[in-house]
């Protein structure tokens, strides 16, 4: 058995310490809004955040994770840069699929936590590892320089 | 009279240069102590298994031997069956293809006596006569005991016979006509067993067994001389085999692994990596997943005792590795300066290795303190990112997908100048060609 806090609430998982944290969420947690996109840490669908820093949790084995405050999708809004990106995401129509979405709020919102008046080359270098298939690419800077100025 | 004398003393001049080019020191002749014939040792018996497993029955041992002498790496394809050959070697002069040494009968090596597979093993001549390539290591297996050799047999001949024939090799003359090699096995294949050297501890003499006649360390990591023997006056002190530089690993601080301590040591060897001293990928990698992570504690600690007493050499290539992290973000001149390769890494490589080069989800995709990324030439780099790596390690799967066909060899050149730049002690400036070339060099 695996402890966990997920979303500020302790969760125990009963898997090895190599799975992958994507899989503890999903299929034994439930908590189906991170996606898996490709597994190997290409295109950012399964970003969650550790202790704050965005990270590809289909890479993650949960037996690292170890005392770090885990949050998903399901509770960035909670956060004031993950409430002000959401705002931001709706107020600009970002999405258009969706897909790719989540991992790109939670790399939007650890961005904003850490630089809260981010730079192009900033959104680059923090962005560039999200992709979006839809090429909403031009909303989600616009999201984030409005999200920022909230 | 006094031109013959000129003459006399040019020719002795000449066989001297020749001599020193052809002859090499065996591989324990730094260590300055003679030897004893195996029987004369009265310290312990280096050779065969941990003194733990000596109850085991011939096949267990025998598989321990194996894994020790890393048969596993060089005799399986990619993706093929264990020890059912068909990895192609891409040397200079054409294609090898490692043997099928499964026990099946037609394609394997089903039919070998005893005598055979000492012959082949020991001197480097098949069953038929015809002469082995010294990519099979031959002159450091020749030092095995009979006994180990046999075990080794026995483990590889309980093992379920595989049906597959390997490609022939493509050598150009005159490297195709085996017989060649009976002349090169003359001058450097000694033919002769393992002799300890009476003046060092027998678990020196047992790290001895391991890296030289078991773990043929210097195949790799010891540079060859012009008739492409190892040449042991430069011993462990780095050298490119199959498109992947082998590091420096005698005890210089600064190019070797002097500074490592005897624990750090073993615990690379054990897992190849360890926090601040980077990640074993490439061949290496494999050596450790397939062969000495399976070693016993007290194998490896040989195996270090005995890598502590390596003259140091310098590597006047490389720089002390960088140990400090970089930047949380990049600084827009960084990105001026390569854009292509800062776009790159922003894209496919950050989100595992991280900004800093601390990665926010494996300690093995690391960048600090690593060999390979504090290497100018950024063979290794280079040869990741196009081929990938894959680790079958003691903590766990450990991947790095493989970029060469992702990206053009202009962009791989582009983002490795960008990683040693951003995170090594001195930048690498390769281009588009070099990375065809070195990515061509792996054997595949």
């Amino acid at each position: 058995m695996i402890s966990l806090k997920i979303n500020g609430q302790p969760r125990d998982v009963d898997t090895s310490p190599d799975t992958p944290l994507l899989w503890a969420l999903r299929d034994l947690l439930g908590l189906t809004g991170t996606k898996f996109g490709c597994g190997i840490a290409q295109c950012g669908a399964c970003t969650v955040h550790v202790d704050g820093e965005a990270v590809r949790s289909c890479q993650l084995p949960i037996g690292s994770v170890g005392e770090r405050a885990i949050t998903t999708i399901e509770g960035i809004g909670a956060t004031d840069a993950g409430a002000k990106v959401q705002k931001a995401w709706l107020d600009l129509e970002v999405i258009q699929c969706g897909y790719c979405q989540s991992g790109q709020i939670m790399s939007a919102a650890a961005l904003l936590a850490h630089t809260s008046n981010p730079s192009d080359d900033d959104i680059d270098a923090a962005m560039a590892g999200n992709i979006c298939r839809c090429g909403t690419y031009v909303r989600i800077r616009a999201a984030i320089k409005k999200a920022a100025a909230a | 009279m006094k031109q013959s004398y000129w003459l006399a003393l040019l020719a002795v001049v000449v066989i001297i240069a020749a001599v020193w080019i052809i002859y090499v020191p065996g591989p324990l002749a730094f260590a300055k102590g003679g030897s004893v014939a195996l029987s004369d040792y009265k310290d312990g018996d280096p050779t065969g298994v941990p003194a733990k497993l000596s109850k085991d029955d011939l096949v267990s041992r025998g598989k321990y031997l194996t894994r020790a002498a890393d048969c596993e790496a060089c005799h399986t394809a990619k993706g093929g069956e264990p020890y059912a050959g068909g990895l192609a070697f891409n040397l200079p002069f054409g294609t090898l293809y490692s043997p099928n040494i499964t026990p099946d009968k037609e394609t394997g090596i089903g039919n070998w006596t005893d005598a055979d597979f000492l012959k082949a093993v020991h001197k480097g001549i098949a069953p038929d006569g015809s002469r082995l390539y010294p990519a099979f290591p031959y002159t450091s297996y020749t030092l095995l005991t009979d006994d180990d050799v046999l075990a080794i047999k026995a483990y590889l001949f309980s093992l379920a016979p595989v049906r597959r024939e390997a490609p022939p090799n493509t050598l150009a003359f005159p490297f195709n006509q085996r017989w060649g090699m009976v002349f090169w096995s003359l001058l450097y294949n000694s033919d002769e067993r393992f002799r300890p050297d009476p003046k060092q501890s027998a678990e020196w003499n047992r790290g001895a067994y391991l890296a030289e006649a078991l773990g043929h360390c210097g195949e790799c990591h010891t540079p060859r001389n012009l008739m492409q023997a190892l040449n042991n006056r430069k011993k462990f002190a780095g050298a490119v085999t199959a498109g992947w530089k082998a590091y420096n690993i005698t005890q210089d601080k600064e190019t070797g692994i002097g500074s490592w301590d005897a624990d750090t040591t073993a615990r690379f060897l054990a897992h190849g990596h360890v926090e601040g001293f980077g990640t074993a990928s490439g061949p290496m990698g494999e050596a450790i997943d397939m062969s000495l992570m399976h070693l016993e504690p007290e194998d490896i600690k040989a195996l270090v005792t005995y890598l502590k007493t390596i003259p140091p050499i310098s590597d006047p290539e490389l720089p002390v590795p960088k140990t400090t992290l970089a930047s949380a973000f990049p600084k827009a001149h960084e990105i001026s300066e390569n854009e292509r390769g800062a776009m790159i890494f922003a894209g496919a490589c950050a989100a595992c290795h991280g900004w800093s080069g601390e990665s926010p989800v494996r300690s093995y995709a690391n960048f600090v303190g690593g060999r390979a990324i504090n290497d100018p030439s950024a063979r290794n780099v280079a040869q990741a990112v196009i081929w990938g790596v894959t680790r079958h390690s003691p903590d766990g799967e450990v991947t790095m997908p493989a970029f060469g066909k992702a990206y053009s060899p202009e962009e791989i050149a582009a983002v490795v100048n960008y990683v040693t730049a951003r995170f090594g002690a001195a930048k690498s400036n390769i281009t588009a060609q070099d990375v065809v070339k070195i990515g061509q060099q792996a054997s595949q």
